[in-house]
């Protein structure tokens, strides 16, 4: 019997490979854990190894975007801790706009790689979810530099350390939402502006 | 002065240039991880690919696909000019960094 990865790992994998290289990377993998891992290890630690190697390529496709939106949780978390203030309206319409923006453009630019909408889905919620953790660590590495009396103030007139430490993964369905439509919208534009299959470039 | 190439784009172009017409993604990956002596992801191999063809370094055509890959194709690569170019330069920079130093360092150098 031939040896056959996960479904949902190679599904997950195609979710973020353009579409027009989908079927040769996603080929070499297969040929990899079909000619090597699998005869290797077995059937276990060959699947263990395609779900990793899913993994990493979907850490990749999503660690500018997730870069960035951490990157502004922590920007909007020094702000408040290191510049009070009473008047928080700007700052939240930025860090908002801010947030919406990058999930939105994630998942254009995933739903125009690989042509499909759940591209988005994938790329708003990976972007989310490693930017919560990319924010965390960055402001218990804040916390761990700033932490007088004159700071700890400026957090709880802030919302607290909880709100710093659970907000960010509260942002995961949010994330995953606004994800789709960016990627409904790219997989769409996609489709009218480059319906062909692929071709080499030599 | 052009492009300087990183470790990991030197050992991608030179896997290429060794493996000539077979340099296909998963060759390129086997003989990266022989060269550097350690295991590669697959990913970071087609992530760098696709750099170096969008830096115009390599170009790529797609073939046969066989039994084990389920008929689905390979792609094979080949370098450009422009990567030959870039391999040469960076060669000649990493020369020049090192010329008149005895190798290898200790710490009496």
């Amino acid at each position: 019997m031939t040896a056959t990865p996960p479904e949902w790992a190679e599904a997950l994998l195609r979710l973020v490979l353009d579409r027009d290289r989908a079927d040769s990377v996603s080929g070499d993998l297969l040929e990899e854990y079909r000619a090597t891992i699998h005869p290797a290890g077995g059937q276990s630690r060959a699947d263990r190894w395609y779900v990793m190697q899913t993994l990493g390529y979907v850490a990749r496709s999503a660690g500018f975007w997730a870069a960035i939106f951490g990157g502004a949780f922590v920007a909007r978390t020094s702000l408040d801790w290191l510049a009070p203030t009473d008047d928080f309206h700007l700052r939240s319409a930025v860090s908002t706009y801010v947030g919406v923006g990058t999930l939105m453009v994630a998942g254009l630019w995933a739903g125009w790689r690989s042509s499909t909408f759940a591209a988005g889905t994938l790329a708003g919620l990976a972007t989310a979810g490693f930017g919560a953790v990319v924010s965390i660590v960055g402001a218990v590495a804040l916390l761990a530099v700033a932490h007088d009396p004159g700071t700890m103030a400026a957090i709880r007139g802030s919302g607290g350390l909880a709100e710093v430490f659970t907000l960010p993964f509260m942002l995961l369905l949010p994330g995953a939402i606004v994800g789709t439509v960016g990627g409904v919208a790219g997989a769409a534009v996609r489709r009218v502006l480059s319906p062909g299959s692929p071709s080499p470039t030599q | 002065m052009a492009d300087i190439l990183g470790a990991f784009e030197q050992a991608v172009l030179l896997a290429i240039v060794r493996l000539g017409e077979d340099a296909y993604g998963r060759a390129v990956l086997k003989e990266v991880q022989v060269r550097l002596d350690r295991d590669v992801a697959a990913g970071a191999v087609h992530a760098t690919l696709d750099r170096l063809e969008n830096k115009g370094l390599v170009g790529s055509r797609l073939g046969t696909g066989t039994p084990i890959r389920s008929g689905r194709p390979r792609r094979f690569y080949r370098l450009r000019p422009r990567g030959f170019r870039a391999l040469n330069e960076t060669r000649a920079a990493v020369e020049s960094l090192w010329r008149g130093l005895d190798w290898p360092l200790g710490e009496s150098t």
